[in-house]
């Protein structure tokens, strides 16, 4: 069965949006285009089983934050289907969700009742997100106060005990100390056996080979290719090295 | 509509807590402050309106700030969620671009938060009635749940409309602050409405005054004054009892679909712009 399948998905975006009514009427008088389009995502297509490890490689603006968006809801594609089965937790960047002014512990229930966990499940995941954040001292303070790292801790440990069935994990992991990494690897690892599908975007493509199953390399909004982790990681290395000769001959 | 709402009673549930915590940090009286601003408000208009400007002509002896009183509660309870309710979309950008739930909780958080504020406010017009020797009317008074519901569903389209709007446009802030100050204008609330009729007004106003129950919120606050002023109360229409009555609850339940519909429509791109 499939968690997730993207179908023929497109999303343009509306570059130059003037956002005052003034700059509106102007254009709209003079009858002229109020908005450059730009393709973030070109009919793209592909499936994720349940239970797989899944990940998304591509450069800068490939298109990757736009697909997480669209897979997680934020973002309505323009056309094509998104079908989801289960729910989603994203974390979509460093903190994501996190409200500045809210304590950690005022955060915790904040994204739990997000994600629509009622109060008894509340009060049984918070120790265990506490304890996984490894944040018991600052747990009161505000997350304004937080450094990137302890705030990736926490965004991290809300997102895998929310129980969703699909988790997107887009570069959260590029911070935090080299043990919490190796803490959060294993924990990915534990989540993908226990069944949960997993969708991952990194930079560091070495972790990748060892937690997913299959990726898919996304180039200015198209997919190049879909296959095996090991064999896609290699391809897009490739592809840079001859891609870095070639500028380099020029 | 409302059920995949319910789903998310405990968020719900959680802001509205929030959002009355954060107003009232710091301060020293705390919640007093619903019941203290009105009061406060109430004797700078009887003094200016009510003695330097005579507005109190129609109205029995002594009892303007209680008019006063009786239409500022709940006008501040609209003008509070909508005001509040433009930013509720915009001000929650972090929140917004992160994660999805449905954002139709932003403002119906606002309306709720001030709903909470404003039924104790009430009470005390209840209470300022009875030390005043003021009859209240037990019949007008029976209908009190319904004026709420009625106002809150009219508050609730407004602010569904313009929590959306500010996302695409910000002018739409600007342009609330201006409106609503107009909008309290046109309500009764320093002045009596019995003087849109009276003799000694312009005769162009006393022709026009049906007209000024086209404004919904002037109906509503004037049902509220019915509690206490009977004859300042809406009045009847000779050709249908109740009509204004029944035209704001038409109005309320246009405004609130069609809101309703607009803010799904607008919602598909606030991920995007906001």
């Amino acid at each position: 069965m499939e968690a997730i399948v993207v179908d023929k998905l497109t999303k343009h975006f509306r570059r130059a949006y003037d956002k005052t009514l003034k700059g509106f009427f102007i254009s709209l008088v003079k009858g002229e285009k109020r908005y450059k389009e730009f393709t973030a995502l070109n009919n793209v297509s592909f499936k994720v089983n349940k239970g797989e490890s899944y990940a998304i490689i591509g450069k800068n603006g490939a298109g990757k934050s736009t697909l997480f968006k669209v897979l997680s809801g934020i973002i309505h594609p323009d056309s094509g289907s998104v079908k989801i089965n289960g729910k989603v937790a994203p974390l979509i960047e460093l903190g994501a969700g996190l409200s500045r002014d809210l304590t950690g512990a005022e955060n915790i229930r904040l994204n739990c009742a997000i994600f629509g966990l009622d109060r008894k499940r509340i009060e049984e995941v918070y120790p265990k997100i506490v304890e996984f954040s490894e944040l018991e001292e600052f747990i009161h303070t505000p997350v304004k106060f937080y450094s990137s790292g302890m705030k990736a801790r926490l965004g991290f440990s809300i997102a895998i005990h929310i129980d969703a069935d699909i988790i997107l994990i887009d570069e959260v992991l590029a911070v935090g100390d080299k043990d919490f990494k190796k803490k959060c690897y294993a924990k990915m690892e534990e989540i993908r056996d226990s069944g949960k599908t997993l969708v991952i975007v990194s930079h560091s493509l070495k972790p990748l080979r060892k937690i997913c199953d299959r990726a898919l390399i996304l180039e200015r909004g198209q997919v190049v290719d879909i296959g095996e982790i090991n064999e896609m990681i290699d391809k897009y290395q490739d592809e840079k090295k001859t891609n870095n000769k070639k500028k380099k001959g020029a | 509509m409302l059920a995949h709402l319910m789903k998310y009673k405990e968020l719900m549930y959680f802001l509205v807590h929030k959002e009355l915590r954060i107003r009232y940090r710091n301060s020293l009286f705390g919640f007093f402050w619903t019941l203290l601003e009105p009061l406060g408000l109430m004797v700078i208009y009887t003094v200016v309106f009510g003695y330097l400007v005579n507005l109190n002509k129609g109205l029995p002896e002594g009892a303007y700030p209680l008019y006063v009183l009786a239409g500022l509660i709940p006008w501040t309870f609209f003008n509070n969620s909508v005001r509040k309710g433009t930013k509720a979309l915009s001000g929650n950008a972090s929140l917004i671009k992160k994660v999805y739930f449905p954002r139709e909780i932003f403002p119906l958080t606002m309306l709720i938060s001030n709903l909470v504020n404003f039924i104790p406010a009430f009470a005390l017009v209840l209470v300022m009635a009875m030390v005043m020797n003021q009859p209240i009317h037990g019949d007008q008074l029976a209908l009190l749940p319904g004026m709420i519901l009625l106002q809150a569903f009219f508050t609730l389209g407004v602010a569904l409309l313009v929590s959306v709007l500010n996302v695409y446009y910000r002018d739409v802030e600007f342009i609330v602050n201006l409106l609503m100050r107009a909008w309290m204008y046109l309500c009764p609330i320093i002045y009596p409405m019995s003087r849109l009729y009276s003799r000694d007004t312009d005769p162009v106003v006393q022709q026009l005054a049906d007209l000024y129950w086209l404004n919904p919120m002037a109906v509503i606050i004037s049902l509220y004054h019915g509690i206490f002023f009977p004859e300042q109360g809406v009045p009847a229409h000779p050709a249908v009892p109740g009509l204004w009555i029944i035209y704001t609850i038409l109005v309320t339940i246009i405004l609130f679909f069609a809101a309703w519909y607009l803010f799904r429509k607008m919602n598909r791109r606030v991920g995007e712009v906001i």
